[in-house]
């Protein structure tokens, strides 16, 4: 057999193993329900934002059951919350911090799970103006300040949040995933942990130019994961697994304590959801030398 | 967690995850698309409208002396004699012409035979839509104003000093939200257009490609919307084009790029050619999209097909 025959071969062979379905990633066994795990609770609510002026949007509070308000608990908000509480989605993170938190994985952590504003139509059979473009693509520090000046002092209202940064993570998928990384470059003094899946660091709005940005800026306290597929998108705004891989090059460039897991699927949420537990348990990983 | 609540929680779920399309330039023009020169001697061309027939109407806002059209067979003429300096023009549902005569600090409307109607004067109009319903909505670029003139006749200040120098103006195709272009800054603002025709919300929706030398500054000028919801900006790096959710596709130069872009439109057979003011000369492309027209009845936008 010739040796390029062989390798052809071989290749054929190893083909199925190296090219994971996007569809074969699932949530793992952290995200089911499990006897003797005491179940957090979690409400929904609704807000009309005066920093995205006009916009209303849901939100939901998970709050663990070992939370009891005698001392403030860790934070963290995840974009396009309504996908992560979804019971049948990809994240199901309500369930994962359940047991994360009975474990010791990770902190008694209050969860901020919040969807994209909308400017609701003013007559009936006209279309909502989306602003989650608006608000998660743009390099500016308005999202960081809905966050620090209006929902947490919402959230802080009924329960005690942390106020250490170090204590406080956000999350986001996509467009999402840049927003979260956003909000810890503008704002570290308020959150220095972020995830970022299948994270959008490319042109929709002039976040391509993060990469060079971290090379260039006096390294920010932050805590940075990324998730990223081969098969991502390759559009107009930018090359998502390239994207991906110039931040992870960036940031080890600027020694960030940060990390790079680069999958086989595609622009969904299901690799960063079947890794979830996983990826809570790298980000919080010394939660107990930390003062929430 | 209770039924209601899970409902509620898949329902407003469903409304975020509807992905936002992603609009390149190569899925407006076909691949053997390029400008095509429609008219040329004109002095500087401005005020590009079409009607429901797709003819085009515009005006030479420096040297002209009448409003022109082209018709569906090229064929250019002289529409309305003895109406000079025009900046823009827009069909009103009830069949009359409404313009921005800029030079004489008024706005008018010209009925079916022609005669002419004065709707405000002493103001500074610079471009203008009129909604299905008879609203119309002009932009004041130097006192940084957008005014409405109601189906009435009554003309009120719908925003003031939130766009700097608001100069192009166009509807969603759904005319609940208007959208108007800063010339002295590098956004596009868009409004919600209430039930009793005042404007709410604004929100910098658009972020223009500006120049190196001024990048603060990015000329928006003239604007129009297709039925796929795009904005359609002229500016000062050429014609930039936005999805409905406010994120660039794409950016064309101006034909000829030394010279100011300030006006486009959909026109021709179909609505489905974008014509561009080019200084002096017009220019139009063929897209695989069509306009949206003011005039006509409000829709939701349609999905671009795969």
């Amino acid at each position: 057999m010739k040796p390029y025959l062989a390798l052809a071969c071989a290749l054929l062979f190893f083909t199925p193993a190296l090219f994971a379905a996007d569809e074969d990633y699932v949530p793992g066994p952290e995200a089911m329900v499990k006897e003797g795990v005491p179940r957090g609770k979690i409400s929904q609510h609704q807000w009309t934002s005066q920093v995205f002026e006009g916009t209303e949007r849901d939100y939901w509070v998970y709050v663990p059951a070992q939370y009891d308000g005698s001392k403030p608990a860790c934070v963290l908000v995840c974009f396009d919350g309504g996908g992560f509480v979804k019971e049948d989605g990809s994240f199901r993170a309500p369930v994962v911090l359940d047991n994360l938190i009975h474990a010791g994985d990770m902190p008694v952590t209050i969860g901020i799970f919040v969807n994209p504003g909308v400017v609701p139509p003013a007559k009936e059979g006209q279309e909502a103006r989306k602003n989650r473009s608006f608000e998660y693509d743009t390099l500016s520090d308005q999202n960081a300040r809905f966050l620090i000046e209006e929902l947490l002092p919402e959230v802080g209202k009924s329960y005690k949040l942390s106020t250490n940064p170090d204590c406080r993570a956000v999350c986001g998928n996509s467009s999402g995933g840049i927003a979260a990384f956003t909000v810890a470059w503008e704002r570290p003094d308020a959150f220095r942990k972020v995830i970022s899946h299948i994270g959008s660091f490319t042109n929709i709005r002039g976040g391509h130019v993060y990469p060079a940005l971290i090379r260039k800026t006096e390294p920010k306290p932050l805590r940075v994961f990324l998730q990223e597929g081969e098969n991502d998108l390759d559009n107009l705004h930018g090359n998502w697994p390239l994207a991906n891989r110039e931040m992870e090059a960036a940031l080890k460039f600027a020694k960030y304590d940060h990390q790079l897991v680069m999958g086989t699927g595609k622009h969904s949420g299901r690799h960063g959801g079947a890794i979830f537990p996983e990826t809570l348990r790298w980000i919080w990983r010394d939660w107990k030398t930390l003062q929430p | 967690m209770n039924r209601t609540l899970f409902t509620s929680l898949l329902a407003s779920t469903l409304i975020v995850s509807a992905p936002a399309q992603d609009m390149a330039l190569s899925q407006i023009f076909p691949e053997d698309s390029a400008w095509e020169l429609v008219v040329e001697g004109y002095e500087f061309t401005d005020g590009l409208t079409s009607d429901a027939a797709g003819n085009l109407y515009f005006s030479d806002v420096k040297g002209g002396t009448a409003v022109y059209r082209v018709d569906l067979e090229g064929k250019s003429s002289e529409y309305i004699p003895n109406a000079p300096g025009i900046s823009g023009l827009k069909w009103g549902a009830d069949g009359k012409l409404y313009a921005c005569v800029s030079k004489e600090q008024r706005v008018v409307v010209f009925d079916k035979d022609k005669a002419v109607t004065e709707l405000a004067k002493e103001v500074r109009p610079n471009d203008l839509v009129v909604t299905r319903d008879g609203n119309l909505y002009f932009t004041m670029t130097p006192t940084s104003e957008i005014r409405r003139i109601d189906p009435a006749g009554k003309m009120t200040v719908v925003s003031s000093g939130v766009v700097g120098k608001p100069n192009g103006i166009s509807l969603s195709r759904d005319q609940g939200t208007l959208a108007v272009s800063d010339h002295g800054g590098k956004f596009v603002w868009v409004f919600r257009i209430e039930p009793d025709g005042t404007l709410a919300h604004p929100g910098n929706y658009m972020t223009l490609v500006t120049p190196a030398e001024t990048p603060e500054v990015g000329k928006g000028d003239g604007m129009t919307t297709d039925v796929h919801g795009r904005y359609y900006v002229t500016s000062a790096e050429g014609l930039q084009i936005f999805d409905p959710t406010g994120r660039l596709c794409g950016v064309l130069p101006a034909p000829d790029s030394k010279l100011p872009i300030v006006s486009c439109c959909f026109a021709g057979p179909g609505h489905a050619w974008l014509y561009v003011g080019n200084g002096g000369k017009i220019w139009r492309r063929k897209t695989t999209s069509a306009g949206a027209l003011g005039f006509e009845e409000p829709k939701a936008n349609e999905v671009v097909p795969k």
